[in-house]
């Protein structure tokens, strides 16, 4: 019985130090990707590849995880869209260190024409976060297109609406607020 | 007006969501839809900077009158000085002649309107972004510099200066207020100008 007990307790010291052990350089500083509007979790390059600037760099696995991008032999591709990567520029992008490979987030999307803001402060949640908004041609192309962009949010019962189910009839788009 | 394929969607953009926008939504009990937008995603889409503002859509999808400052009543005319009445006839007009209407725009004149987001603003909508992942995580210390960030790169955007007002002691963390920053304009509105034609006058037939 005493055997048991001694087993069973220290199984559960072994899964606290191991929770600890997870949680606690986590703690210390997150590193949070917002992409799409979609908050990812990414890892860290080791500290003897420090980025001089503020620069994100993610591994592959976490580039795809974050934005659905994936690196491929023409570019780097979502579904039908792919940008290749400007050959003279290759090592600004992809960095290889030791068996893994980093990919300058940052960087590629300044060759979208992406904006981008980050937050270094370690603030309150210890988290340093880099925020994607929208490339360049997705945000304007109601410009050319002249098409109302569409969008789904959900009303006070929680329901969620389209602004494409609309279609096929007059729509007063009206925003306001309670501020 | 429901008879003549006329929908109002209405859109609360709020960060706190329904705990904000919901009272103001139980008291107006509308009888058309109304979406919650806690992440201001259709401000950032249409390139909106104030509330009321209103987009214009026909039946295809195309926009035919792009943001537009939209006070349909007139509760705060004290402060922007604008006809509810002026606003409402040219809904009105537009329900019932569609693309006749003389408040349509064609696709030519629309084009005229229309410009590509100033890169400035794109970077500004960036911060605004963060801004609000970092407030709704909890963060409001960092969240602030970034809505400060996004109102010194878009200062024609009230949208990122209000809420942020919203959801601080605007004096304590902005050293300022919306009422301060009316008052400083000095009577100038707070609004592009809208741009609506004169309405026609109802054709006279000419006796032969």
């Amino acid at each position: 019985m005493k055997k048991m007990l001694f087993l069973i307790s220290s199984m559960l010291l072994c899964l606290v130090a191991v929770v600890i052990a997870q949680s606690a350089p986590a703690m210390a500083s997150r590193r949070v990707v917002v992409y799409d509007n979609i908050a990812t979790e990414v890892a860290a390059p080791p500290t003897t590849f420090a980025a001089t600037n503020d620069d994100l760099w993610v591994t592959l696995g976490d580039l795809t995880r974050a934005t659905k991008f994936a690196l491929k032999p023409q570019g780097v591709c979502r579904d039908e869209l792919c940008f290749p990567i400007p050959k003279a520029r290759k090592s600004a992008f992809l960095s290889a260190q030791g068996k893994i490979t980093w990919f300058n987030l940052s960087e590629f999307a300044r060759l979208l024409r992406q904006p981008a803001a980050h937050d270094a402060s370690l603030g309150e949640a210890k988290d340093a976060v880099w925020f994607f908004g929208p490339r360049s041609e997705e945000q304007n192309s109601f410009v050319s297109s002249l098409m109302a962009p569409n969008f789904k949010l959900p009303d006070a019962n929680g329901k969620q609406h389209s602004l494409s189910e609309f279609r096929g009839k007059k729509v007063l788009l009206l925003t306001w607020a309670s501020w | 007006m429901k008879d003549k394929n006329f929908e109002i969607v209405s859109v609360a953009e709020d960060t706190g969501g329904i705990k904000d926008a919901g009272k103001w939504i139980e008291a107006a009990k509308p009888e058309y839809t109304v979406l919650i937008d806690e992440k201001h995603l259709v401000t950032r889409l249409y390139d909106m900077v104030n509330v009321p503002t209103a987009v214009w859509i026909n039946e295809k999808g195309r926009i035919v009158r792009p943001n537009e400052v939209a006070y349909v009543d007139d509760r705060y005319k004290g402060m922007h000085k604008l006809e509810a009445a002026e606003y409402l006839n040219a809904i009105r007009d537009w329900a019932a002649n569609g693309e006749r209407s003389v408040f349509a725009l064609s696709e030519k004149e629309l084009k005229e309107r229309l410009t590509p987001q100033n890169p400035n603003w794109a970077q500004a909508a960036a911060e605004f972004g963060l801004a609000e992942y970092l407030y709704h995580q909890g963060q409001k210390l960092a969240s602030i510099q970034h809505y400060k960030e996004a109102q010194r790169l878009n200062p024609d955007n009230w949208n990122y200066k209000r809420q942020a007002w919203a959801l601080s002691d605007a004096e304590q963390d902005y050293g300022t207020t919306f009422l301060k920053e009316v008052q400083k304009l000095n009577g100038k509105p707070y609004y592009p100008p809208r741009r609506l034609p004169e309405t026609k006058k109802p054709e006279v037939k000419k006796k032969n």
